[in-house]
Order: structure tokens, then sequence, then C-alpha cells
């Protein structure tokens, strides 16, 4: 177990390393984007995966959350805004998956309008996974902005 | 001493490089209060769909409004940053508008990273993604290709004037067809990871988080705006990763 937690924080890590590059960040950012997203993530493989045993939604929020706290505490330190950090790290944590199977129940949906029992198969998958995949976000991006708002005095001198 | 239209102009060209920059909404209207706050203007934003509107008064003059235009293109942090830290050198140190705005426009003038450190850390970014999603080595490897070939074609539409939704469409199309690969020749034990993930560095996820990040401080039409794009680009995706997946024959989900 504690191999696939590191793991699973590593290449969290990676993850979120590699697409902050997509936003062009100051250089010193990327550590603490991996650290940030290693935390999160690892905190969501732990709370689906062991006794604790939470659904995607909750264990997103809260992994989320811990999130936001981290970049807004480490913010000041780096002297770049909250949001550099913070959003990257997030996502290794989209539900692509889930997004991708929502999608494919979409579109197997329209070509088979005409076959009730394969439309309905479909259908099922169609709103299981997107519903999934909205409230994981929704959940995530409360979680994570909620601590730019509630620390507001350090999330905005952060750059002083 | 410092024209009102030199002021406003500055302080409106600084929110609309700042919001093309990725900013949200709350954090332009910090950092543009603090400057005017200093130099003893009282301002208003408007963040518009294709530029943003600034209404400036002096206490005792007339109002003067001026607008400047988004030029939405890459997100860049470092420009965030580096504009936010001029606010706070405004507040603190007293820098005239005069010598703001020759910081400024050695910031707007800032190139953006290394192209090839971009395609080489999403691809391996992409790749990570792929293995946090139950992907084996066959499945990552794969997509790190896919994803690095993506990225180059859209490196390439991108600076030739290509519509953006156009170059979403190709670079979807274009990954797919080579992450179908796996499912296609039997690579790995993880084929439908890799198509699924091999997509996924499109995604975009800063406009997203961004556009709530505006609904929550309530800047609504700059949300329906940042949510609406990120949106259209999604679709977009979506159709290029059809297309690849229909074309190449490999079972639609």
């Amino acid at each position: 177990m504690i191999f696939d937690i590191l793991s699973d924080a590593f290449f969290a890590a990676v993850a979120a390393m590699g697409f902050s590059a997509l936003s062009s960040p100051v250089r010193s950012s990327y550590l603490y984007c991996a650290l940030i997203a290693a935390a999160g993530h690892s905190l969501r493989f732990v709370l689906m995966n062991t006794s604790a045993d939470m659904s995607v939604v909750p264990a997103s929020v809260l992994a989320a959350l811990v999130v936001g706290v981290l970049a807004v505490l480490l913010s000041p330190h780096a002297r770049t805004p909250a949001e550099t950090f913070l959003f990257p790290s997030l996502l290794p944590m989209i539900p692509g998956i889930y997004a991708y199977r929502a999608f494919g129940g979409l579109v197997m949906c329209l070509l088979h309008g005409s076959e009730s029992g394969v439309f309905m198969h479909y259908f099922y998958l169609l709103a299981t996974n997107g519903l999934t995949c909205i409230c994981v976000i929704l959940g995530m991006v409360v979680g994570s902005t909620a601590p730019i708002f509630i620390l507001r005095r350090i999330s905005f001198s952060a750059t002083r | 001493m410092d024209s009102i239209d030199d002021t406003g102009g500055l302080l409106c060209d600084y929110a609309a490089e700042l919001i093309s920059s990725g900013a949200t909404c709350i954090r332009l209207e910090k950092n543009v209060r603090r400057m005017a706050l200093r130099w003893g203007v009282d301002v208003e934003i408007d963040v518009m769909p294709r530029h943003v509107h600034l209404a400036v008064k002096e206490s005792d003059g007339p109002c003067r409004t001026f607008m400047t235009r988004e030029i939405r293109g890459a997100i860049s942090y470092s420009k965030v940053t580096r504009l936010s830290r001029l606010s706070w050198q405004v507040a603190d140190d007293g820098l005239t508008p005069a010598d703001a705005r020759a910081r400024f426009e050695a910031i707007s003038r800032q190139p953006g990273a290394n192209r090839w450190w971009i395609l080489f850390a999403a691809s391996i970014a992409n790749a990570a993604f792929c293995r946090l999603f139950g992907g084996d080595a066959t499945a990552m490897a794969a997509v790190f290709v896919a994803t690095a070939a993506g990225i180059y074609l859209r490196q390439l539409l991108l600076p030739a004037g290509c519509d953006v939704r156009l170059a979403f469409v190709a670079c979807a199309f274009v990954s797919s067809v080579l992450a179908s690969g796996c499912k296609l020749f039997s690579l790995g034990m993880t084929p439908d990871t890799a198509i699924a993930t091999s997509v996924l560095y499109l995604v975009p996820g800063i406009p997203f988080l961004n556009a709530f990040s505006d609904l929550t401080d309530g800047h609504y039409v700059s949300f329906f705006t940042r949510l609406t794009d990120a949106l259209v680009l999604t679709c977009c995706l979506s159709a290029g990763l059809c297309i690849g997946m229909r074309l190449m024959g490999v079972g639609m989900f």
C-alpha cells in the first residue's frame, strides 16, 4: 500500500509539473506545483483506497481543499499568486476518464436512438459518469478556491 | 505631472494584459485598484468578452473612459506574477505612471517559454496522467508520442494563424489516431486508457477553473465568457477524438 501511495504521489507530481509548463509559470514554481499535487493526489488516493473508503466526490473535495490551503500558504514564499500552483496542481485530479466515458455514452446514445435496450444502457453510462464528473469538478473548484477567498490577506499580498 | 490620460491608459492596458495572461477577475480588480489608489484616482472596471472597459475619475475632475482590446493568447503565469509585483511596486515604492509604463512594456514583451521544453514537459505529464488512470508502460509510451505529436502540430498551426478551434480538432485527431495504434496492433494491456488519455492535454483546465473563480466573486459576464470558450474547445477536442477513433475503426467507447 505504501508503494502504491508513493507511486500515486510521484506520478501526480510529474503530471502537475509538466502541465504547469503549459501556463508558463516562473521557474521556481515547478517544485511547489509538484509538492502540492503530490500531497493532494495521494491524500485522495488514501481516502478512496483505505478503510476510509470514501467515494470519489468527497475525497476530491477534501483533497482540493488541502491543495488550496497549501497553495495559499506557500505563495508568499515563492512571491507568486496562489493560482500559479493551485490550478496546475489540480489538473491531475480532473476526472478525465469519467468525462471520456460520459462523452462516449452520449455518442452511443445518439447512434443507437432507435434501439431502446441499447439506448438505455448507454444513457445510464452517460448519466452516472456525467454526474460524477460534474460533481467532482464543482467540488474541486469550490474546495480549492475557497482558501483564496477565506485567506484573502495572504492570497493577494503574496507578490508584495 | 502625469495626465489622467496616461494614468487611465496604463491602467486599462495593464488590466487587458493581466486578463489575457490568465488572471482571475478578483486579482485584476485588486491590482488595478491598488495602483489607482496610489495615483489618487477612482476606477471602475468591466471585463467584457473581447475588451476591458475602464472608467477613471479624479476627485474633482471629470470621468474618463478607456477601452483596450484583449488579445486572448497563451496563459502565462509568469506575466501574471510580474504584473502583480508591479502593482505592489507602484503601491509601496511610489512608481509614477511613466515609470510603471516602462516596466509594463518590458513585461508585455516578455517571450513565452521555450517551445521544446513545453512539448517535452507536457508529453511527460500526459504519460504520467495515463499511469494515474491505470495505464501500463506501453500505454504511457503511446500517450507520450501522441501528446508530443499533437503539441508539435499545435505549435505549427497557431502561429500560422489557424483558428484555435480547428487547431484543437486537428490536434485531438492526430493524438487519438496515434494512440489508437495500441488497440489496432494489440500493444499492451490497456489500449483504451491510452486512447482516452491521449487528448487530455487539450482539456482547457485553467480557463474552467478561472471561470468558476469569477463566478464565486460575482463576475458573471467573465464567468460565462470563459466557460463558453472552454466548452467550445472541449467540444472541438471531442470532435477530433471521435473522428480519429471512427477513422481508425477502433470500437467507439
